[in-house]
Parts: structure tokens; sequence; C-alpha cells
């Protein structure tokens, strides 16, 4: 090696479409077998494998995760769902979004494949960010399907039950078995050997991780958590308050108002992601142009 | 009892999920919906996957439940599929409806959960209408014509060709590892330790097929690279030429007309009529 300038990891654009066919034929693979395994039921909790995490997971820490990540969703809708016949319009918009900032995250968090502790951390962040979101899109659902849901009582408490409980159900059964576990096992393993596959050199973890690419990450997920508790919390004490007055033309306004509200905090938290992303990137590739001058 | 047993593990063989997913991915056949344009179709879909939500009058929405189940009716779905969506539909509706009387909820919260229920039926049938009917690669070029990246078209060719392949590659490393490991041999509860053993498998043998699959990409890539591929992704002339055969009939303007005329009587009706 002749005085390597300490370039950052970039990909030549068939670099970039190795990553994604692999990411997508892989995942969506595994997708369709995890389709198929059967559940168990026990009323209303669900024993069952969501997803294999730990395939795109551990393809967005070895590679450049937005690929992976992009690569995997693509490959879910396209083998689990396309040519399963099960292809579900626009609902499948709402898992693509939730999955790939999900797995982009994760992998934007690991800066050292070989360290356990970021691995570890990334496994349950991934799953964590993918399940919380989808049932903050859950529970908005059956608010903004049911018209006088606040005059309902029971509902709302019922539903925030049964979708936290479905996300602790998919914390431990995905986020450690088919998430954590199999993470640990596969990227020491696959770290060094399966880059040079793809004509590739290893992400190396020698090079400094900038301030902002490690601030972002964590900045977002607060972010995203705090959206979270906050629509929960809002979510209930509305319905509290509004039982006693209760008035149809009022809240049916109220209501489809606060669903905007909600929307709008979520795209939000989507254009802040997206922005941060872009001006990460963008501020890296600016201080690398100035390293190499 | 054994045998009962015996025959779901059969079931659950890789051979036989393999089978299964041929079968749903190559055998499609011709039926009303699918002789429509599938940018057309896709337009229609998305009024119908939106519009329930922002309507609480139930005389529009079983209007509009109507030719759903029809047009799904229609397009020969297959009853599985019809069976598992409804068992799913209908449990999750008895959990919110069981979790809210546990909070002190009264039976009065059926009724706005069977308008919930009636909106979540729509826009399933509606999704399952459209898209079982529809071709993967037709509708992969109907996103591609309506500004989707290309790399999703190439996505749903390339999983056409490279699905059996794969499918067979898993289940070959499946074999292997069966071959040189030993299952458990003690009968327990529930069989939970060949569970595990098997789901352990089903994670380990992903290991080579990473590795394999890497190679493979690394070839399917550099093929492509020499037929020009990245350029042809870019190429407004390229996409041209390969979105020439989608055509707008006249026919499916008839399809749109009639589901909106329909859709304006609907919205008359529900003014008359306030379920």
């Amino acid at each position: 090696m002749v005085s390597a300038p300490r370039r950052r990891y970039e990909l030549t654009q068939s670099q970039k479409l190795m990553v994604f066919i692999l990411a997508m034929s892989l995942y969506g693979i595994s997708n369709m077998f995890s389709e198929l395994i059967p559940e168990i039921k026990l009323g209303p909790i669900e024993i069952k494998v969501e997803y294999f995490a730990f395939i795109p997971l551990t393809l967005c820490i070895l590679f450049n995760p937005l690929y992976a990540a992009l690569g995997a969703s693509f490959g879910e809708v396209i083998f689990g769902e396309l040519l399963l016949g099960q292809f579900g319009g626009l609902g499948e918009l709402e898992k693509f979004i939730e999955f790939t900032l999900a797995m982009y995250i994760a992998g934007l968090l690991v800066s050292d494949p070989r360290n356990r502790k970021q691995l570890a951390l990334a496994s349950f962040v991934a799953v964590g960010i993918d399940q919380m979101l989808s049932a903050i899109v859950d529970i908005s659902k059956v608010w903004f399907g049911i018209e006088e849901l606040e005059a309902v009582p029971g509902i709302p408490e019922s539903i925030v039950l049964i979708e936290g409980l479905s996300f602790l159900n998919a914390m431990v059964i995905t986020g450690i078995l088919f998430s954590l576990l199999p993470t640990l096992f596969l990227v020491p393993r696959l770290y060094g050997k399966i880059e040079p596959l793809l004509g590739m050199k290893p992400r190396d973890s020698r090079v400094q991780v900038s301030f902002g690419k490690l601030m972002t990450p964590r900045l977002l997920i607060t972010s995203i958590l705090f959206v979270f508790i906050g629509v929960t919390g809002e979510f209930l004490s509305e319905a509290d308050i509004n039982i006693a007055v209760w008035e149809p033309e009022f809240l049916e306004q109220y209501g489809s108002g606060f669903m905007w509200v909600s929307v709008a905090a979520a795209a939000l938290v989507l254009i802040v992601t997206l922005y941060a992303a872009v001006r990460a990137k963008s501020k890296n590739s600016q201080s690398t142009e100035g390293s190499q001058i | 009892m054994q045998a009962i047993k015996q025959s779901m593990l059969d079931k659950l063989s890789v051979e036989q999920i393999k089978i299964e997913l041929m079968r749903t991915a190559f055998g499609r056949q011709s039926v009303l919906l699918s002789r429509f344009d599938p940018r057309i179709l896709i337009v229609w879909y998305s009024f119908f996957a939106v519009a329930p939500w922002f309507f609480h009058n139930k005389t529009i929405l079983l209007g509009m439940l109507v030719p759903m189940a029809v047009l799904t009716l229609s397009s020969k779905v297959s009853p599985l599929v019809l069976i598992i969506m409804g068992i799913g539909l209908v449990s999750e509706i008895m959990y919110i409806l069981f979790g809210s009387l546990l909070f002190g909820g009264s039976l009065e919260a059926v009724w706005p959960l069977a308008t919930l229920t009636v909106k979540i039926l729509i826009i399933s049938l509606a999704s399952i209408a459209v898209f079982s009917s529809m071709d993967p690669e037709k509708l992969s070029d109907a996103l591609l014509s309506m500004g989707m990246p290309a790399q999703f078209s190439f996505g749903v060719s390339y999983g056409y060709r490279m699905l059996p392949i794969l499918i067979e590659e898993y289940h070959n490393l499946i074999h292997s590892f069966r071959l040189r490991g030993r299952s458990p041999r003690d009968k327990d509860f529930l069989r939970w330790r060949s569970l595990v053993y098997m789901g352990k498998i089903a994670v380990c043998a992903f290991y080579p097929l990473i590795l394999n699959t890497a190679k493979r990409t690394r070839t399917t890539v550099e093929a492509l690279e020499v037929r020009g591929f990245t350029y042809a992704l870019i190429s407004p002339d390229a996409k041209r030429l390969k979105l020439a055969y989608l055509r707008v009939k006249p026919l499916d303007f008839v399809f749109l007309g009639c589901s909106a005329l329909y859709m304006i009587a609907l919205l008359a009706l529900g003014r008359i009529f306030v379920l």
C-alpha cells in the first residue's frame, strides 16, 4: 500500500448496485419463509416471528447502510408481497418507510463491526424503531377510522394495551432470537470475508467517525421516541377529557384536525431525518475533499 | 395423533413451501381486471384506498363494499387468502372489543368498530382485487412509467428469474446442515427442542447463502454493466422503448367513468339515507 490516503468509505455505482441486489434477494428470500412460519396465538398475544431482521441489519452494518436498507425494503415488497400475490398497495409504503428508516439508523450506529456492544445496540434499535413506528400508525388508524372514539369508553386503553403487548412480543422474539443472536454470530464472521467477494474493501473502523454522523442517529432516535410518547399521551389524554363534554360536530372536526397534527408530526420527523442525513453526507464529502487537498 | 403430527411436519417442509411459492409466483390467469391498463388500475386503487377514511356515513361505506366484493370474486383470488384476511380482521376487532370491555366499556363499542371493519375491508378488498389480477412485471412497468426508480422494476424481473434458484440453494443448504448435524432424539413437550433445532438451522444456513449470493450478485452486476445497464437505467430512450406496449384504451375510460358515476350516485344516496 503506497501511502493510501485515508479515504472515507465510498462506493462506485456498480458496487452500490451490488449491495442493493444482495440485500434485496437475501432479505426477500428470508421474508418469504418468515411469512410462512406459523404463529402461536394466546388470545391477543401473538408469538410470532415478525421478520428475519438480522439479514438486512448485517448487510447495513457491513456495507453502505442506505443502499442495504433500501434494497432490503424493496426485497420485502417484491419477493414477500408482489410475487406471493399479496401486495397491499398503500399499506406497503408505510412499512417501506418504517423499515428503511429503522435499518438505516441501526446501520449508522455501528462504527466498528467488531464491537459487540455496538452490534447489540444496533439490533435492538433496528427492531425497536420499526415496531414503534408501526404501532403509532396502527393506533392512529383506529383513531381516525372511528368517528366517536372518545365517546366509546375503553377502546383507547384497549388499543394502547394491545399495541404495547405486540411491541413487547416483537422486541423479545424478533429482537433477541432473530436479530440480536444471529447478528452477533454473523457480523464478525462475515466482516472481511464478504467484502472481497463484491470487490470492495471492508468498512474500516479506524476512519474517524465525524461528530455529526454520530450525533444524528441518536438525535433521531430520541426525536422519534418523543413523538411516539407524545402521540400516545395526547391520544389517551384527549380521550379522557372528551368523554364528559362530547359534542358530535365539534369532535368530528377536532378529530380529523388532530389526525393531521400527528401526520404533520410524522412528516416533520421524516423531513428532519432526510435533511440531517443529506447534510451529514454533504458535510462528510466536503471534509474528505478538504483532507484530500 | 402421530400421523397428524407427521403430516403437519410434512406441510412445513421446505419442499412444500417451495412448491407453494412457485405456484403463487408463476401461476396466474387472465381475469376481468387484468384487461385494463395497469396505470389506470393504480389510479383507481389509490382513490379507493384513501377515500374510505373520509366517510363516516355507513350507507356510502356499504355501497363501496359491494363493488369491491364483486371485483374480488371476479379476479379469482384463492379462498385461502380471503380466509386468512377474514380471520385476521375479525380477531383484531374482537381483541379491541374485549380489551375495551376490560377497561369498563360496554357493548355499544360494537357499532363504531363495525364501521372501522367495513373501512378496512373495502381497502383490503380493493388491493386484493387490483394487485392479484395484475402481473407483477406489468405492475412494475406501470410504476416505472409513473416515475418509480428503475431499480424497482429491475428488482421485479430479477426476482422472477432468481427466485427458483435462490429457493433451491437455500433448500440444499438446509439439507446439508441436516445431513451433517444430529437432530434432537428425545421426545419432549410440544417438540420444542426440534423446533429450536430447525430454527437454528434456518438461521445458520444463511451464512453460506449470504456468501454465495454475494458471489452471484457480483457476476450479475458485472454482466449487467457490460450491457450498459446503469446507462439504460437513466436513459429516457431506453425507458420509452421498454414502456411502449403500455397503452390506455377506450375501455379503460369506460371503467373509470363507470366508477365515477357509481361514486356520485352513492354520494347522492348517502345524503338521502343516512345510516
